[in-house]
């Protein structure tokens, strides 16, 4: 059994892994939840923005912008903003044309779109093989609370990552492109005949999921101070893990299956000898479990299935 | 002696009770007609007799209780079905479809399809002269476009195949849900003189059949049992039910004209 | 009598540019043997006349097909004997018929999908490593329990989640197939990193498959042993393969796929035969994998990512989801390729990717579709009428 600080530190730093896939598990969740797919591109769709917020920060560094707090904003918004369009047009690509088909199809197809994205990283990025470095930039320096150590960048992320949640949440539920997203997910032809336009909804759904990809991939690179074209892969099938235990097609089911997952991941590695090794194969052991007993998550799938 | 009876069978999603105590049963040789406006339980009742949604109360079928079968199993006593949004394989072969009706009396398996080829093969022979003899009984057409997929097939022939399909179990009791839905009245008309077929090709079988089609209800059916929100309103002959003032009250509201109203 | 001719001739034809461009040096012989190939692809899918007459002319030589094709197989390492490496390429492409036909069985026929074959197939190779390696089995008798164990593995990990809907099993044989990796670079007794080496060659009536073989006076490089074998394996389990899609448990599996409430409704059981597609598949993707294993002697963790279960699917998307004959012409292009145009290396999971989006979006059933099921009874006869001569091949979907 390891001492309370370390096992207070791992928890600690299991949330700060559990915000990052729980960014990934909501775009997850919202595309399930209004069109009932599997996007399984999105975990690539989150390396792409962080290769987009990196390539920002060396257009900022050329053009000489000084401020760190600006360029930190513009890194977040450009990102955001190429990463959402990029999600509009996976789905534009792979999902809208084969909404009829049968769903192994779509799955099929946005499996293999994440594939040509990873490819396509590795390839035609400057050196795309090797990890890349990602700058730091946010305040340095810590905190000692009887033995457990929180740096400033750690509580900067972890309110980043608050804040983009709660903005969902508000978006969810306050705006009008919220509730026909709700709509939607309730039924879609019903939405269609009360005047919603699907088309920009479901739009609108991707551009907001992969934008919150690409908020997980920027802090995922300041956290861990490097990216790889590979790190979708992983990125993508917890994200997706996560979401499933928390209920496919919930919100807040995605969130706390982010920060589960993160946690459990960490104190896998605590508990267990050579755990750091094994800490995925802990968490993906319980996700199987999870599937096995309680198929729905723990808050439940949405689920619409007529006889 | 009642082939099928329900007793107090009751259907609830979270806090709706979709079907409430229903006793409903049906007699060997006998078809039940089964009305009721949208959202009345109808399809929930052959869901739940069928295994497909879960159940409280009792489904007494030849003897035996069926509750807490599995799907399958409930088809293998017996009990053959349609839906109203038809389920059919549209990319397969019409005869497929009909084919895999005879599932439950198949009996080789993987083995004979591997390595004792001869028996698989003499039972697929059979399989297609059943399955050719039943699309006969409805449109000889069909037995030539047997190879063909079901999704090249106008709509009423797709329902037919779906007939062909539940009979192919050879069941004692067929449930037909809505077979009228979706169709023209000339094609309707044409399925009730498919319907009589069945009837004359198979007295001893028993059928219980959804429908909004009241000419359809009163053309092939002795006796009807009305629904409203998942509650028994009324039983008894097509007449009876049709001048039954809750069944018109159900259809129409109160003290409205009776138009596509059961008529007396 | 003129179809006989043409079947053959069709196939000679394919075998010779195919040697070509496999042997050829020159790039610009290279481009025109691969653009002939091309080109006659394209014809075929592309005219509905070329189809059409294909399409009849080898249902109805179907023999004469088979042994054509039997031939040129059987003949191919001899004219390929100055060249190991491409023996070995053309040996590769026969394991993935052999995979593709498991992979196809459980997801074209049966609809459960499985994103874990390379771990299956690693199941296999691994099973066959440890047991010949560390325990000092008989390297047949490994060979025959390496298949075995993947079935089993997959069996018991599965049963409880066979019922769940696609996108669960998806992400669980993704995650299985990560844990199997990570489980095999890091335990001790697989060897961690370094895998297992020095696995024993198969033999059989004492030659060694390591030996170079002589065959009517003519020494093939030693990979030809695997070549043979291979290929005697590949065709055995597309036999099966073929043999159970045109039976009643083929039919029951394509309604599965496309109807669980329907397939319920008809009395089948859906785990029982849902697990059946799946362990079936499994010891065929496992068979594979044991191979693999005797034919490099050297199993490591890198050769069962992730990104080959991508590859072992786009075999069977590329050519044609529940088609028999699809796989095999899907693992028979996709596999030399890239070997062929080095320069192409690189881009070759990318190349992948993009073909499988392609085929789904444009041609979902493959570049050759599943025909509709016949059981074996070839031409339908009698009171079945003149029917199935309509609906062949492109013009029917989904």
């Amino acid at each position: 059994m390891p001492p309370l600080e370390v096992i207070l530190q791992q928890a600690f730093n299991g949330l700060m892994l559990g915000v990052m896939y729980a960014l990934i598990a909501v775009g997850f969740t919202l595309f399930f939840g209004v069109l009932d797919v599997i996007h399984f591109s999105h975990g690539d769709i989150f390396t792409l923005g962080a290769f987009a917020g990196l390539s920002l920060t060396f257009l900022w560094g050329a053009v000489g912008l000084g401020n760190p707090a600006v360029a930190l904003l513009l890194t977040f918004l450009g990102a955001l903003l190429l990463t959402g369009l990029i999600g509009v047009g996976a789905e534009r690509a792979c999902v809208k044309p084969l909404a009829k088909a049968p769903p192994l199809m779509t799955l099929l197809a946005t499996l293999s779109l994440g594939l040509v994205i990873r490819e396509a990283i590795l390839i035609f990025y400057p050196r795309g093989a090797d990890p890349k470095p990602f700058p730091a930039m946010l305040p340095q320096g810590l905190w000692e609370i009887g033995g457990v150590v929180i740096r400033y960048e750690n509580l900067v992320i972890l309110a980043i990552g608050a804040g983009a949640m709660v903005l969902v949440d508000l978006i969810i539920n306050r705006t009008r492109v919220g509730a026909s997203m709700r709509a939607v997910a309730q039924d879609a032809e019903a939405a269609q005949m009360m005047g919603v336009n699907l088309n920009r909804t479901v739009d609108f759904t991707f551009f907001l999921g992969s934008a919150l990809a690409a908020v997980a991939g920027i802090l995922n690179g300041l956290y861990y101070s490097e990216i790889h074209f590979i790190m979708g892969i992983m990125g993508g099938v917890i994200g997706f893990s996560a979401a499933a235990i928390g209920g496919l097609g919930n919100v807040y089911g995605a969130i706390l299956g982010g920060l589960l997952f993160g946690v459990l991941q960490t104190l896998a590695a605590a508990f267990i000898p050579r755990g750091s090794e094994f800490r995925d194969v802990v968490a993906f052991a319980v996700v199987m479990v999870f599937m096995v007993f309680k198929p729905t998550g723990i808050l439940g799938e949405k689920t619409i299935e007529r006889v | 002696m009642s082939l099928f009876a329900t007793r107090g069978l009751t259907v609830r999603f979270g806090g709706l009770t979709a079907v409430d105590h229903v006793d409903a049963g049906v007699d060997e040789g006998e078809t039940l007609g089964l009305i009721g406006p949208n959202g009345s339980g109808k399809t929930t009742f052959f869901n739940a007799v069928t295994g497909l949604v879960p159940a409280e109360g009792d489904v007494a079928f030849r003897g035996g209780a069926l509750r807490g079968l599995e799907p399958h199993a409930i088809c293998r006593r017996g009990i053959a079905r349609t839906f109203q949004a038809s389920r059919l394989c549209l990319g397969l072969s019409v005869f497929d479809n009909v084919l895999i009706g005879m599932h439950t009396h198949v009996v080789s398996g993987v083995w004979d399809a591997l390595f004792r080829r001869k028996r698989m093969i003499s039972e697929v022979r059979d399989g297609l002269k059943q399955a050719a003899h039943l699309l006969g009984l409805f449109n000889p057409d069909l037995i030539d476009r047997g190879f063909d997929p079901v999704g090249a097939l106008p709509q009423i022939d797709r329902r037919r195949v779906e007939i062909c399909r539940a009979l192919a179990a050879r069941p004692r009791l067929l449930l037909l849900d809505e077979p009228s839905a979706g169709m023209n009245p000339e094609e309707t008309g044409e399925l009730m003189k498919d319907l009589q077929i069945v009837r004359e090709e198979m007295p001893g079988l028993s059928i219980i059949i959804i429908e909004h089609d009241m000419f359809v209800i009163e053309g092939v059916s002795q006796r009807v049992v009305a629904f409203n929100y998942g509650r028994k309103i009324a039983e008894g002959t097509f007449a009876d039910v049709a001048r039954n003032e809750e069944v018109r009250d159900a259809y129409l509201g109160r003290g409205s004209t009776p138009e596509g109203a059961p008529r007396a | 009598m003129g179809g006989l001719i043409g079947v053959w001739a069709v196939e000679l034809g394919l075998f010779v540019l195919v040697v070509a461009a496999l042997l050829a040096e020159r790039p610009i012989a290279v481009g025109l043997t691969v653009a002939a190939i091309a080109l006659l692809l394209v014809a075929v899918q592309t005219s509905v006349r070329v189809w059409g007459w294909m399409a009849t002319s080898f249902r109805t030589h179907r023999a004469a097909a088979l042994g054509g094709a039997a031939t040129l197989a059987l003949a191919l390492p001899f004219f390929l004997r100055a060249s190991p490496y491409w023996t070995f390429v053309a040996t590769m492409a026969l394991l993935y018929v052999t995979i593709g036909q498991g992979l196809n069985l459980q997801m074209g026929t049966a609809g459960v999908i499985n994103l874990a074959g390379a771990a299956f197939a690693g199941l296999g190779g691994y099973t066959v490593g440890l047991l010949t390696v560390r325990l000092g089995f008989a390297p047949w008798l490994a060979f025959a329990i390496g298949p075995l164990v993947a079935m089993v593995v997959g069996a018991l990990l599965f049963i409880p989640i066979l019922k769940v809907r696609g996108h669960y099993l998806a992400l669980v044989t993704i995650a299985f197939g990560f844990i199997f990796n990570i489980l095999m670079n890091n335990l001790e007794f697989t060897g961690g990193p370094q895998g297992i080496k020095n696995i024993p060659t198969l033999r059989l009536f004492g030659h060694a498959f390591t030996t170079a073989p002589t065959l009517f006076g003519v020494t093939l490089p030693s990979h030809a042993n695997f070549y043979y074998a291979a290929l005697a394996m590949a065709a055995l389990v597309t036999w099966l393969a073929w043999r159970l899609y045109n039976s009643w448990v083929g039919l029951t599996l394509n309604t599965l796929r496309d109807d669980e409430i329907a397939a319920k409704c008809s009395g089948v059981s859906v785990t029982r035969h849902k697990l059946l597609a799946f362990s079936i598949g499994n010891l065929f993707v496992g068979l594979a994998g044991g191979f693999y294993a005797v034919m490099v002697g050297f199993v490591s963790p890198p050769d069962f990512d992730f990104g080959y279960s991508l590859v072992m699917l786009s075999v069977i998307i590329l050519g044609g989801l529940d088609s028999i004959p699809g796989v095999v012409l899907g693992a028979c292009l996709l596999i030399p390729l890239p070997e062929r145009f080095r320069m192409l290396h690189e881009y070759r999971l990318l190349l992948y990717g993009a073909a499988i989006v392609l085929m789904l979006l444009f041609r979902p059933r493959g570049l050759w579709p599943a025909g509709v099921r016949r059981y074996g009874l070839g031409r339908p006869a009698g009171s079945f009428g003149a029917a199935g001569t309509r609906a062949e091949g492109v013009g029917v979907s989904r």
